[in-house]
């Protein structure tokens, strides 16, 4: 059967002006999941959502006032245990821009719980699933993690996961973090790294953790999935050793229209 | 209103401007190059959406592969895997339209961003400017076929005030042979003026040369059409018939038995009439006959003296033997012969200012012309023609040289038309428009070579026929080979299929690329069109000629075997009277001369009598009755000298 669908976020902001020396920054971000039919990509559902961050605590106080149609985001407050950023310009941009991300990641959330409640079909979703428990627990969802500035293995592991082969996979472990729902993921080698950097066609793959389900059948039906999805090739995008072409019709798709 | 099938879009560096625009469509889209679409602007201009109208011309389609290079990378090299692939690539169907007509028509300004509608008939009768001409009361459109895209099949009509004159007129068409375009197109085309052409514009005929092989020697027969075509005429309103009234004309064979055409068979005997002239009928139109070292001034001007002063009227001078009254070639002969020996007898060098050489070469040049043109031109005189003064509305005349030298063709091209030029002037022709179809313009009006009188005739009714409803349908293989102002003061041009080694002279390259692809690969019965009141041209489909083809009658209709001279008096007089039997005529012409048989033959094929046998007998030389020699006298036998004769018995 495979994937029947792809999910992916874009986000852009840039700085309007300065008042007083802080940033008001434009934010956009949006998220569109990709549905494929007969082979071709059409849009399944997509959200676009544009914000103004303005750091509060360092404008004059009419300032804000006059904002306030906008519905101005404070790029100043504190967010969770993250401290609340300096006057520097550099720092409330800084978190301005997290925020915008932050954004993104919330409508790829959101849309990813849209597809649980109206689908079963696959979806593959570009980055973790575990920042939503609803996600987190869909057996329809597989995220697929590019980025690798966290290995998920110490020691000898590390050297098996860079070690792998074209099609190769690890062995399903669990990942629980403190504050995300907890998921079943493995290391899966799309293409051959020989000679190249080692993380070269390296993905991890997350999948909701079923305790009644054989795991390891999960895994070699899901990794057969995604080394299905190696042609047609994302170039010229950077990424292309590890992005799926569905994934990259998603960007292009929020590119076009946002 | 439908859907939407594409979206208007410009960039800077592909912009719109106010002739065209580029628009995607889905790629099942039924949009192709030749489809007239409508785009709905979105910004009021002076109160009114703007509608624009355009064709497409161009079309490109191309996928977010940067390289080919990643392509093979994907599928391993292998063509195979990437049919595995489940992903086909984001993909465009991204085309280019001329804009046909934009609304408001002022200011004109670029084509804004829209949606794009597939055109419906109403859309393509805006588009093409048709609303101006297919109103009722005043309407003058003349159908030429059908529209057709994405399930509109709209009707496309000429002007016949562009078509036909005065506004403009004329009209070319070009296409390879042999695949039914250039006179399928024609027959078609006629029998649909025939149809539409507006009472309040007067009558209309159309005289046809037919120049090779039996094309148009079948007019008014039924040929076989399919129920598609069927459809197309109901759709176009013209009735799927042949023509009801036509008239052939053809010379005789240079043995003057036959006429010369491929409608020989007894069959269809009933409308062919010779054409047939004499010394008067030719004269006037020596030059086409005689090459430039032929007519020097001073040819020219004997002839021009004999054309005025000798020809049709009583002729005396001290220097002839007797008065010459000259009507045909063998008078004219006489008379050079006449002159020529008074000339030696004084031991004169001139006559009247014109040299005995002059006299000579146009004496031998002019009697040669009833050998070159023999079976058009008769020695006798007779002359059996176009019925000028009596043309009737809705009528072919098809004239069958395909069987004629070059030069006697050349003749009846310069004739007919200068007659037919005349007789509109003088309106004494009896219809007020007259369609003359010649094909093959490559050869008579050729971009190059040397000026010939055929091709300063066509460019003349090229110039100026609208004026007097004289309307040229020219065609041919290769318009880039034929003379610039012919086809240039064609208001309507017709395109079949066409060589690739045509369209890529000059003359094409105002056509997008695609178009010109469509063109070299046209279907049969597919036309472009252009017209006036087009601003770009426009493909359309007509019906197969309700008309049976050249090889099917010649097939169904063969040629008459070459008959000898008692059969060819049977078959021209059985049209006339059917008792006339071969018996019969063989009594009649036994013991007379061939010449004279078929000169009487030819005078009561002219006159047309009611008592034909009769008046052929007639025209027959009147025989001396036979006698039988007296048997000479006896003779006397001489007396004998008498007997007492002193001088006798000596």
């Amino acid at each position: 059967m495979g994937f029947v669908a792809f999910l992916d976020g874009v986000q852009q902001s840039r700085v309007v002006t300065f008042i007083d020396g802080a940033p008001i920054v434009h934010g956009t971000a949006g998220a569109a999941v990709r549905e494929r039919r007969d082979r071709r990509m059409h849009s399944w559902h997509h959200r676009v959502e544009h914000r103004l961050y303005a750091p509060r605590q360092h404008l004059q106080p009419g300032i804000w006032e006059r904002l306030a149609p906008f519905r101005p985001v404070d790029s100043s407050a504190q967010e969770g245990e993250d401290p609340a950023p300096s006057r520097h310009p550099l720092s409330t941009l800084e978190r301005a821009v997290h925020l915008v991300q932050r954004h993104r990641e919330d409508l790829e959330q959101r849309l990813a719980e849209r597809w649980c409640d109206h689908e079963s079909r696959p979806l593959f979703v570009d980055g973790g699933i575990s920042g939503s428990e609803r996600v987190a627990r869909a057996r329809c969802v597989v995220g697929v993690v590019k980025s690798h500035r966290t290995l998920y293995a110490v020691d000898e592991a590390v050297g098996i996961v860079l070690r792998l082969a074209r099609a190769e996979r690890t062995t399903v472990f669990l990942i629980e973090p403190k504050k995300r729902a907890p998921v079943a993921s493995w290391y899966l080698r799309l293409r051959d790294a020989t000679g190249r950097d080692p993380t070269f066609g390296l993905v991890r793959v997350e999948v909701a953790r079923e305790p009644a389900e054989d795991l390891t059948a999960r895994a070699d039906q899901v990794s057969r999935w995604l080394l299905a999805e190696g042609a047609p090739l994302a170039l010229p995008d950077a990424r292309w050793d590890r992005m799926a072409y569905g994934i990259r019709d998603s960007e292009e798709f929020l590119k076009a229209i946002t | 209103m439908s859907s939407p099938l594409g979206r208007v879009v410009a960039t800077e560096r592909r912009p719109n401007t106010p002739h065209e625009f580029h628009f995607w469509t889905a790629l099942d889209c039924p949009v192709g190059i030749g489809t007239i679409v409508r785009v709905e602007g979105t910004q009021p201009v002076e109160n009114q959406i703007p509608q624009i109208y355009g064709i497409v011309v161009e079309g490109l389609s191309y996928t977010d592969l940067q390289s080919p290079l990643h392509d093979v990378l994907g599928h391993d090299g292998s063509p195979e895997a990437a049919s595995l692939a489940p992903t086909e690539r984001a993909e465009i169907r991204l085309y280019t339209a001329a804009v046909l007509r934009q609304l408001p028509e002022e200011p004109l300004q670029p084509v804004p961003m829209g949606r794009v509608y597939l055109a419906t008939d109403e859309d393509v009768a805006i588009a093409l400017r048709m609303d101006g001409y297919l109103k009722e009361g005043s309407r003058t459109g003349i159908p030429i076929g059908i529209y057709r895209a994405g399930g509109t099949d709209a009707p496309i009509y000429l002007d016949a005030d562009f078509l036909l004159g005065p506004e403009a007129a004329h009209l070319n068409i070009t296409g390879v042979s042999g695949l039914a375009t250039k006179t399928s197109a024609v027959e078609w085309l006629l029998q649909s003026i025939f149809t539409h052409f507006p009472p309040q514009k007067g009558s209309v005929a159309a005289v046809c040369f037919n120049v090779k092989g039996p094309d148009l020697c079948f007019l008014d027969q039924p040929g076989s059409i399919d129920a598609r075509d069927r459809e197309l005429y109901d759709k176009l309103g013209v009735p799927a018939k042949p023509f009801e009234k036509t008239q052939y004309f053809a010379p005789y064979h240079s043995k003057g038995h036959a006429l010369n055409t491929l409608r020989s068979n007894d069959a269809l005997a009933y409308n062919v009439h010779p054409l047939t002239w004499g010394l008067h009928e030719v004269l006037q139109y020596a030059e086409v006959l005689l090459n430039k070292d032929d007519i020097d001034a001073k040819a020219d001007a004997l002839i021009d003296f004999i054309a005025r002063n000798v020809v049709g009227q009583e002729f005396a001078d001290p220097i002839l033997s007797r008065p010459h009254r000259v009507q045909s070639f063998a008078d004219l002969e006489a008379w050079f012969r006449d002159l020529l020996r008074g000339m030696e007898a004084k031991n004169s060098e001139s006559w009247r200012t014109h040299h005995v050489a002059t006299i000579r070469k146009v004496r031998n040049r002019l009697s040669n012309i009833s050998t070159r043109c023999a079976g058009l031109v008769t020695d006798d005189g007779a002359v059996s023609d176009l019925p000028f003064g009596t043309f009737e509305d809705r009528t072919v005349y098809v004239i069958d040289v395909a069987g004629l030298e070059e030069d006697a063709q050349d003749l009846v091209f310069a004739r007919v038309i200068t007659k037919l030029r005349e007789s509109l002037e003088k309106r004494e022709l009896g219809v007020n428009h007259v369609v003359v179809f010649v094909d093959e313009l490559n050869k008579y009006a050729p971009n190059d070579g040397q000026d010939t009188y055929v091709r300063k005739m066509l460019l003349d009714i090229a110039e100026r026929g609208r004026y007097l409803g004289l309307v040229l349908f020219g065609a041919q293989q290769f318009r880039s080979q034929v003379h610039r102002r012919v086809v240039g003061n064609a208001g309507s041009a017709l395109y079949g299929r066409m060589d690739a080694d045509e369209l890529a002279t000059p003359g094409y390259a105002v056509l997008s690329p695609a178009t010109r692809t469509k063109l070299a690969t046209l279907e049969k019965g597919q036309l472009m069109v252009r017209h006036p009141h087009f601003t770009q041209p426009v493909f359309v489909r007509f019906p197969r000629p309700a008309i049976m083809r050249g090889r099917d009658g010649a097939e169904r209709f063969p040629q008459a075997a070459t008959p000898t001279l008692d059969q060819a008096i049977l078959r021209s007089l059985r049209a006339l009277d059917s008792s006339v039997t071969l018996q019969w005529v063989q009594d009649a012409i036994n013991i007379h001369e061939e010449q004279a048989v078929i000169r009487a033959r030819n005078a009561t094929v002219r006159a047309r009598p009611n008592d034909v046998k009769s008046y052929f007998k007639a025209q027959l030389p009147a025989l001396v009755v036979a006698s039988s020699a007296k048997p000479r006298p006896a003779g006397v036998a001489i007396r004998g000298t008498p007997f007492d004769d002193p001088y006798g018995n000596g």
